[in-house]
């Protein structure tokens, strides 16, 4: 083998063990960073008003029987509306 | 009749050469893929438009005084061009499914093996005639690996301006191709048990954190890697105009029209480089297929990674998401979705597959940032 390219596959070998090297110690660093923030946040944070997905999640779900009453009600008062703005 | 002949000497047809002739047909082929086959087409279009301005003959557009040639000067020489990207990815990318389960950070770092396996590659390259790759060259060669456009550019702008055309359309061509070199990769490694685990829900995460958030990875990067710190900064400046909630304007500036411009400018500044001289040999060739095993590879070494993290945490962590690791925002992730979907009809991994797939991001940046630090000099 060419021993000048035998030498920068030995160089390359390097780069690969102390690239990966730092790219994991930073990426682990991080992890721990994150963990202790939000455990910090959660402990001394402000009461967080509840997130978007929470809300979303409860707007749909409660008792159907109530919201189809009150949804039959709006599109019942929607169409009228409509019927009233076009009748000829 | 002497003004006739100066007239017929300076048309295209008495200046064109076949090398020109053939990359017209190159710029071409690359707008075709955006338009009729929808590879990547915010870039590919504008970079096969670049490549057919930049060979037309004599206009010279990609020359020192023309048009694109200026461009690239102001936006690539500098590095200013990807930066901007970055800057609206970042105001473009929610971080919590990261900040809810910080560990898929691990599946970003396994992924960026791919960088670095691919590294040794183009090295070893090197033993065939018609290659010739020193160290930087094969550094930004492997960033291809790293799945990530701006990133790519970045670093082949500060290593290797001379393959950055090439190394530019490996990198978003197989971004393109996500879906077709994943997915086999991703159940050749995997039992049908593995691709079914369902995962448990993301538990929902504070402003506050979401907030803090880019001053941690900040922090770090000024304390551990300084010269990744122009890719991370405005990643995380970006992230803070979104998640911060005062500055909407600027956030909506940064995801829309800063992007927007400065994509336009950096296709046709690719472009530029897409000249026959430099695109036209086996070097190029060789890349191309170093892209593809970049790919594959920093896709396994995710698997393999998600792996071990499903043994480590008893089942609770489907291998898939990876895969996902190797960034290609938002497509990887979608692509684990699919694949966990095929075997399982109502396992989402979505959400779950974006906290690697972000974490590819930052991971890349970091590979970047050390290949800088170690190759660039």
């Amino acid at each position: 083998m060419d021993t000048a390219v035998a030498d920068l596959l030995i160089e390359g070998l390097w780069l690969m063990a102390i690239g990966l090297g730092i790219v994991f110690t930073f990426l682990v660093t991080l992890v721990g960073l994150l963990m202790l923030m939000s455990k910090a946040v959660a402990r001394w944070g402000p009461e967080d008003a509840p997130p978007a997905t929470g809300v979303a999640a409860h707007s749909i779900a409660p008792s159907p029987a109530a919201d189809g009453d009150r949804l039959v009600a709006v599109v019942g008062a929607a169409i009228q509306a409509y019927r009233r703005r076009h009748r000829p | 009749m002497e003004a006739l002949l100066t007239l017929w000497q300076s048309t295209g047809i008495a200046n064109v050469t076949w090398r020109e002739l053939l990359m017209l047909f190159v710029g071409l082929g690359l707008i075709y893929l955006a338009i009729a086959k929808r590879f990547e087409p915010l870039l590919l279009l504008p970079i096969g438009f670049g490549a057919i301005l930049s060979n037309i003959p004599v206009a010279g557009m990609a020359g020192p005084d023309g048009m694109i040639g200026m461009i690239y000067h102001v936006g690539v020489e500098t590095g200013i061009f990807p930066l901007l990207i970055f800057l609206g990815v970042g105001a473009l990318t929610d971080f919590s499914a990261l900040i809810a389960r910080p560990s898929t950070l691990l599946l970003g770092a396994a992924a960026q093996f791919g960088i670095f396996a691919t590294l040794i590659g183009a090295l070893a390259l090197n033993l065939l005639p018609g290659f010739d790759f020193s160290l930087a060259d094969a550094a930004a060669i492997g960033i291809i690996g790293g799945a990530d456009g701006p990133t790519a550019i970045f670093l082949a702008s500060r290593l290797a301006p001379d393959l950055l055309g090439a190394i530019a359309v490996a990198a978003y061509s197989y971004m393109a191709l996500v879906p077709i070199i994943q997915p086999p990769i991703m159940r050749a490694l995997t039992t049908k048990a593995e691709r079914s685990v369902v995962m448990e829900q993301l538990r929902p995460v504070s402003r506050l954190e979401r907030i803090l958030f880019p001053f941690a990875v900040l922090f770090l990067c000024a304390l551990l890697l300084p010269s990744a710190a122009p890719l991370i900064g405005m990643l995380t400046l970006g992230n803070l105009l979104r998640e911060s909630g005062v500055v909407e304007r600027l956030s909506r500036a940064a995801q829309n029209e800063i992007i927007n411009v400065v994509t336009i400018l950096l296709g046709l500044a690719i472009g530029s480089k897409l000249s026959g001289e430099l695109f036209l040999t086996t070097q190029t060739l060789g890349i191309l297929v170093l892209g593809a095993v970049a790919f594959s590879i920093g896709t396994a070494a995710g698997v393999i990674m998600g792996k071990i993290m499903c043994r480590l945490s008893g089942g609770k962590v489907n291998p898939l998401i990876g895969a996902a690791g190797v960034s290609a925002v938002p497509m990887a992730a979608r692509v684990v979705n699919k694949v966990g979907l095929s075997e399982n009809h109502h396992n989402f991994l979505l959400m779950h597959a974006m906290g690697p797939n972000v974490a590819g991001v930052i991971g890349s940046a970091v590979a970047a940032g050390v290949l800088l630090a170690l190759v660039g000099t």
